[in-house]
């Protein structure tokens, strides 16, 4: 599995240099400032926020169908949590907004 | 960043015919690689403050139009309302012990003012308040200073600061700046988790928009309302949750 990611990593980001090039061939700018690496860290956010979500929710469920009377606190626990989760993928969304 | 100004601020300047003026720092564009400084007029400007004081509006000639309408028989819509203040209520009371009465006035005050805000992003011609930070950041501030007033209040003031100094005497200049910090450092997290859920979505929608107008945007503007009523409730949860920190007695 972590093999996979790193050639996933690997592979997304040698296509995108690859792309970058063909597209636009006379930038003297760095691949690695601006909005490239802005929209590089907000999908490395999202990997983490998406696994991270997706084990919450499934805790939750997990909860639920063994004890459904806890159903109402257990979702209200469980929506706080996804939300102080899902804050961190926002600041690398503000930070993209930031960085031009 | 290119700014937007909503319709209502165009047709405003339009109506009343401001002036339109270059903003030093703002609303400098490259088009074909030349540098264009737009002109605004003031609403255009601040059109987030424009729509807060819109959403605002609306969420007190709406609450007061229910207020004075109130019946023994509920109309729909006064229903509704009842069902929200009672939520509110159970939230307030399930996780502050003493006197939540007390806090739930200012408590359903920000629910509204931040739910009509996100509301806004699905409403022909306006854009929410709460897609620019300066907006919930405000709102922020304003949680901040209740709370800090409240536990001040409700535990005075050395037994207040005193708590951020944690228990033992010699950890004082370690855990007092910590802690400060980390109380400051809520208002960003509070305030950047709604703003960036709210642009976000709102931006999403503008560029669906600007794909296909016609059908496309129509499921990113339900899940607009679906995710304006998602951040309202954990605005409101985290305000409950600080405020309850801060005026919970030890006993």
């Amino acid at each position: 599995m972590k093999k996979f990611f790193t050639t996933a990593f690997i592979f997304g980001i040698s296509l995108s240099l690859f792309g970058m090039q063909e597209a636009t061939p006379a930038v003297t700018k760095s691949i690695f400032e601006g909005q490239f690496l802005a929209h590089l860290s907000l999908a490395i956010a999202a990997v983490g926020c998406g696994l991270a979500q997706g084990k919450a929710v499934a805790a939750a469920c997990e909860g639920i169908a063994r004890n459904p009377q806890a159903a109402g606190e257990i979702r209200t626990t469980m929506i706080i949590g996804l939300a102080l989760i899902e804050a961190l993928v926002i600041y690398a969304l503000v930070a993209a907004f930031a960085i031009k | 960043m290119e700014h937007h100004a909503s319709y209502i601020a165009k047709w405003l300047t339009e109506i009343f015919g401001l002036a339109r003026y270059q903003w030093t720092g703002f609303g400098i564009l490259e088009r074909n690689g030349q540098l264009v400084h737009e002109s605004f007029s003031i609403l255009e400007r601040y059109d987030h403050l424009l729509n807060a004081s819109l959403a605002a509006l609306a969420a007190m000639i709406i609450a007061t139009w229910i207020r004075s309408r109130m019946n023994k028989i509920p109309s729909p819509i006064q229903q509704i309302f009842e069902m929200v203040i009672s939520g509110l209520d159970d939230m307030v009371k399930a996780s502050i012990a003493h006197h939540a009465e007390r806090y739930l006035p200012f408590i359903g005050t920000i629910a509204l003012f931040v739910f009509f805000n996100n509301l806004f992003g699905i409403t022909p011609g306006l854009s929410p308040g709460t897609s620019n930070w300066n907006v919930t950041l405000g709102a922020a501030l304003v949680v901040f200073c209740y709370y800090n007033f409240h536990g001040m209040k409700a535990k005075g003031f050395w037994s207040y600061w005193g708590h951020f100094a944690g228990p033992v005497v010699f950890l004082i200049p370690l855990m007092f700046p910590l802690e400060i910090l980390g109380l400051l450092s809520r208002n960003l997290s509070h305030s950047l988790r709604l703003f960036g859920n709210i642009a976000g979505e709102h931006l999403v929608a503008g560029i669906f928009f600007s794909i296909l107008p016609l059908f496309l945007p129509i499921p990113m503007l339900f899940l607009g309302l679906f995710f304006g009523l998602i951040q309202t409730f954990v605005f409101t949860v985290l305000s409950i949750i600080y405020l309850s920190g801060a005026v919970a007695h030890d006993h």
